[in-house]
């Protein structure tokens, strides 16, 4: 690609560029935007904590984990190659790694 | 006629400012208000959690924390939280 | 492993790529079940086949005294359908 201006054309317009992301908004939606891909702590309402990297969540907070350490107490409990979560056991999702 | 004033309104004047959230069980967070949305789910920067156990209160830190909104009972806006006084 | 090389866009593909797979789920009240998954649906309501149910049972008594000392309860069914609102976790045979 040639990131040159494009001299000007006849052709339609294009669209005008999406609104930039706003990396510094803190609706629910950005933070996840934003944590995807990062390592996270997952806190459920029972105390447990799921420590893992994001894969992907929708909007029940169903959350799917990678390389998922179960800690009970501050002990690992459990390890699991990918983990499901359902949403409504989920108390926080929590950045564990500068975003 | 007092004006009237949405209870979310009030909340969303309070981003960028310290708020102290109460969820329905013996837990509590303190941070500042980052956002929120519809279901009063709320993110929450330089967070504090309290845990009120047998044992006492358990302090954790948190770093920007997305919070459930399914659990939370009571907001207190400009609030630093529970050792404020 | 990145998540555009295991194909997962949302959380229920997890649970879509398990299919036909054994695998674990986490319950409310202290249940863990290993078995052959075979359907779910959006409120992961889950039909089970050849499972294994462990049932953990702390007793009160040594649990206050600080031991802790668990119980566990092992039985078999071969099919079973699980209400979706009790899952905690489930968790797919690693894809090594």
């Amino acid at each position: 690609m040639d990131d040159s201006p494009r001299p000007p054309s006849n052709e339609q317009s294009p669209p005008p560029p999406p609104p930039q992301p706003q990396s510094q908004t803190g609706t629910p939606t950005d933070f996840l935007k934003g944590v995807v891909g990062k390592r996270v702590v997952v806190r459920l309402v029972s105390g447990v904590d799921y420590k893992g990297l994001l894969s992907c969540l929708d909007g029940f907070m169903n959350i799917a984990l990678e390389q998922t350490e179960e800690h009970v107490n501050g002990r690992i409990t459990n390890r699991y190659g990918d983990t499901f979560v359902r949403g409504n056991n989920v108390l926080y999702i929590s950045a564990d790694e500068p975003l | 006629m007092a004006s009237q004033i949405l209870p979310l309104e009030l909340i969303d004047r309070c981003i960028g400012s310290k708020i102290w959230v109460i969820m329905k069980s013996e837990r509590e967070f303190t941070g500042t208000l980052l956002g929120f949305d519809d279901y009063v789910n709320i993110v929450l920067e330089d967070v504090t959690e309290f845990e009120t156990t047998a044992q006492g209160v358990k302090k954790t830190k948190l770093a920007q924390t997305l919070l459930n909104g399914s659990n939370i009972a009571m907001l207190i806006p400009g609030s630093e939280g529970p050792e404020a006084n | 492993m990145d998540s555009s090389v295991t194909g997962i866009q949302e959380p229920f593909d997890l649970i879509r790529l398990s299919l036909s797979e054994r695998v674990f789920v986490k319950l409310r009240g202290d249940r863990e079940l290993t078995g052959i998954l075979h359907a779910y649906d959006g409120h992961m309501n889950l039909i089970m086949s050849d499972v294994e149910e462990t049932i953990m049972i702390v007793d009160q008594e040594s649990a206050a005294n600080g031991h802790g000392v668990v119980n566990v309860a092992k039985r078999k069914m071969d099919m079973l359908f699980v209400r979706g609102d009790g899952v905690i976790l489930v968790s797919p045979p690693s894809r090594t």
